[in-house]
């Protein structure tokens, strides 16, 4: 479970949030939630639910007209820079310049949030070592494997200490210590009071990492809240299942 | 250091091939960049090695004043050429978007330095064909010596409002087909439609232009140029500024450049990221009902592998079916107005029988057909997904087969109509109708086993955006070049050898002559499936 020293203090806000495509099929309908300081927030679903449609338009990257999405404080849609300095995010397939070293890639994203010299050696050297990857970063990314490319996401995303980390789909590819030591950083973060917000699909992971869960199905939140108050003593996969085959029942 | 050049430097770093080579440790890799390097030297030289001579052509029939114009044009036009067909896949939908966009830099800050990669990418094109006229007409005209520096310096801007008008066209289709359904379809049906006007424009403008006689129009070259020059202004400035020293032009040519570079990207950054969200996001259907499933052999499920891919793609699509849609289009264009007049307009109605140009319809016909061939850029387009092919338990001669078929599939038909229609227009006889199709069918088989040679033999699979397998490829370079060149002289050889000996007997030869390339090139492919 999360380990929350300091919270309260909104870090994301999703309000009424749609996105319709061109087709005309509602990927997310009227997505609402809240993530303060110190959460760490599981987002399960099935596949296709609209987890990632969500994600991608809190991290500024899909554009969307129905809703509001606060981070920190500032809308996405109209100080997506301010909302971006505060933000980590990783893909579940992140697409990196694989032509470039491990290293040219980091300093890239270090320069573009404007880290120190000192600070980004210290934060690639800690978290490189703590990953065990550090004896790689002078090769070109395109020579990793899926894992060592994953854990270059994840390093590049902790540079510059986020307020709010978004991950998709996050322990995909990684090995076993690798997604421990993830674990252990999100938790660091929260303690830290920062909110980590991230999909995944191992309901295992996510209730034994989270203090709150929202289930969505075919776009819309069908449950959210503390994980207590969505397991209701029960596991949370069989309240995953539970909650997914009533709403199928229901429909 | 500012976050444009941040940007800027990061991706041109990510694609240089100065970094590959640096950090890479596979020596074939590295063997294969240096390679490149020195065949893009020896194409810089070829280039340069032209324009000179061209240069002296000029000078020596006392039309070097038009050098300047002549540069300029030249300059705009492969910029805007260049431009347009990698729009869609730099600007737009590229495959980093997300990663990019996710980092706190402003979306027009994204668009610029994208348009800028392109810029640079493509600008030692531009400077070599500036500086090698800048030689040439200096060894003719004698101007003072600040011509030197101000001709290089504008040659710097010259293609700046080219790429940006083929930009904002690219965006503006890109904005009209963000708003339909079948994005990808509408897009790669604009682009088409762009292109082909484009390609008819050349007419139009020569129609403006020439006089009814050939002759007449080749002694007022200089006043043609000239006339550009009033149409397209940026080609004045230029030579206005370095035939006249003119500061007013200069400060036009460059002052125009950078005012339009942010209007066109501050409209394209208002609406970048909404563009791209309805390219790059699509709901998968939920209503799809399985039925009606078909078993095809190896290589045919290859071919159709390959078609799906090509209409998935529209830069794929417009750059590897262009040629068939403009040779549909000239059968049309000749079965309406007739192949006499097809041939006036595109000689100026030159005095000459316009039946001497019948043997040449094949490699009229080729000459489009021939112009891509999906074999030279398909088997880089795999790219990481190559491991799918590889893990299948097939032999890598079905899958060059396949990828042959399916450019087979796409040529001959094309190929068949436009030799039939120009054939039926020009009143070809049956028997030389037979042999000219029988000469298109082995000039497709060469076009597609050559192409599977060049993209076989230079595949590279890890570029980071599908235009470097489509249009910068080595591979296509290599197929796409001599081949043209190759056509052009074919066509004016099987001219002159038709006034000289049967043409049957002509076309019988050069069947022959296809068909043992094509098979040649059969052969060096099968080698190539045995050997890697």
């Amino acid at each position: 479970m999360a380990d929350r020293s300091e919270s309260g203090k909104t870090m994301l806000d999703i309000q009424h949030y749609s996105k319709t495509y061109g087709e005309g099929k509602k990927a997310a309908d009227d997505v609402s939630l809240t993530i303060e300081s110190g959460d760490i927030y599981g987002f399960i679903g099935h596949n296709g639910a609209g987890k990632t449609t969500t994600i991608r338009a809190v991290v500024g990257v899909l554009d969307f007209t129905d809703g509001e999405i606060f981070i920190d404080g500032h809308s996405v849609k109209d100080e997506p820079i301010e909302c971006k300095k505060v933000t980590a995010y990783i893909p579940d397939n992140p697409d990196l310049y694989e032509n470039l070293t491990g290293l040219q890639y980091l300093n890239f994203v270090a320069d573009i949030f404007d880290i120190s010299a000192a600070d980004r050696e210290e934060r690639i050297k800690k978290y490189a070592d703590m990953f065990e990857i550090t004896d790689s970063l002078g090769d070109q990314i395109s020579s990793y494997s899926h894992g060592m490319k994953q854990k270059v996401a994840i390093i590049s995303a902790l540079i510059h200490e986020p307020k709010l980390m978004v991950l998709d789909e996050p322990f995909v590819g990684l090995d076993p210590k690798a997604s421990f030591i993830l674990k252990e950083i999100m938790h660091e973060m929260c303690r830290n009071g920062s909110a980590i917000f991230f999909s995944t699909h191992v309901l295992d992971v996510a209730e034994k990492l989270c203090n709150k869960v929202a289930i969505i199905r075919k776009g819309k939140i069908i449950a959210t809240g503390t994980m207590e108050e969505i397991t209701e003593g029960h596991s949370l996969e069989e309240a995953f299942l539970g909650d997914t085959f009533a709403e199928a029942n229901h429909e | 250091m500012n976050k444009n050049i941040l940007l800027l430097r990061t991706l041109l770093l990510s694609t240089s091939q100065r970094n590959i080579y640096k950090y890479c440790k596979d020596k074939k890799k590295r063997s294969k960049i240096a390679g490149a390097f020195i065949a893009t030297f020896f194409l810089y030289a070829l280039l340069m090695g032209y324009c000179i001579l061209m240069c002296i052509g000029y000078g020596m029939t006392g039309m070097i004043d038009a050098v300047p114009v002549m540069c300029a044009l030249t300059i705009s036009l492969l910029a805007f050429l260049f431009t347009i067909f990698k729009t869609n896949g730099y600007l737009f939908n590229f495959k980093e978007y997300d990663m990019l966009m996710s980092l706190p830099l402003e979306a027009r800050m994204v668009a610029g330095c994208k348009f800028l990669y392109m810029y640079v990418k493509s600008l030692p094109w531009y400077i070599s064909i500036s500086l090698a006229m800048l030689i040439g007409y200096s060894a003719y005209a004698h101007r003072s010596v600040i011509t030197y520096p101000v001709w290089v310096i504008l040659s710097l801007f010259l293609p700046v409002i080219p790429m940006l008008i083929a930009a904002f066209l690219g965006f503006l289709i890109a904005r009209i087909s963000a708003g339909f359904r079948k994005t990808n379809i509408i897009q790669t049906v604009l682009m088409m439609a762009f292109v082909i006007f484009c390609f008819s424009l050349r007419f139009i403008i020569e129609s403006v232009f020439k006089n009814d006689k050939v002759e007449a129009t080749l002694e007022r070259t200089s006043e043609i140029t000239s006339n550009a020059a009033g149409i397209y202004l940026p080609a004045k400035w230029f030579s206005d500024a370095v035939t006249g020293n003119s500061v007013i032009a200069m400060l036009l040519l460059i002052g125009v450049s950078v005012l339009l570079f942010a209007a066109v990207f501050h409209v394209v950054g208002n609406s970048y990221r909404s563009i791209n969200s309805a390219l790059k996001s699509h709901a998968a259907s939920k209503k799809y009902k399985l039925s009606g499933q078909k078993k095809r052999s190896v290589v045919n499920s290859i071919a159709f592998k390959e078609y799906k891919r090509l209409v998935g793609s529209s830069a794929y699509t417009v750059n590897g079916a262009m040629g068939e849609i403009l040779a549909i289009l000239l059968g049309l264009i000749t079965l309406v107005l007739g192949f006499d007049r097809i041939v006036q307009v595109v000689t100026n109605d030159a005095p000459f029988d316009h039946a001497m140009l019948q043997p040449a319809i094949p490699f009229l016909v080729y000459f489009f057909i021939g112009m891509a061939a999906t074999t030279a850029m398909s088997p880089s387009l795999e790219g990481r997904n190559y491991w799918i092919v590889q893990s299948l338990p097939i032999e890598k001669k079905a899958l060059y087969q396949g990828k042959m078929l399916f450019n087979l599939y796409l040529t001959v038909p094309a190929m068949t109509f436009a030799t039939l229609c120009m054939c039926i227009s020009a009143k070809v006889p049956i028997v030389d109708t037979v042999l000219y199709l029988v000469l298109g069918l082995a000039l497709c088989a060469f076009s597609t086993a050559w192409g599977c040679v060049c993209g076989v033999k230079h595949m590279r699979l890890d570029w980071e955006n599908e235009i470097e397998a489509i249009k910068q490829g080595a591979a296509v370079a290599l197929y796409m070049l001599p081949n043209m060149f190759v056509v052009m002289g074919l066509v004016v050889l099987v001219v002159i050898l038709g006034l000289r000996m049967d043409h049957r007997l002509l076309a019988l030869a050069f069947i022959l002559l296809a068909t043992l390339l094509a098979a040649l090139s059969y052969l060096r492919v099968m080698s190539l499936a045995k050997r890697k």
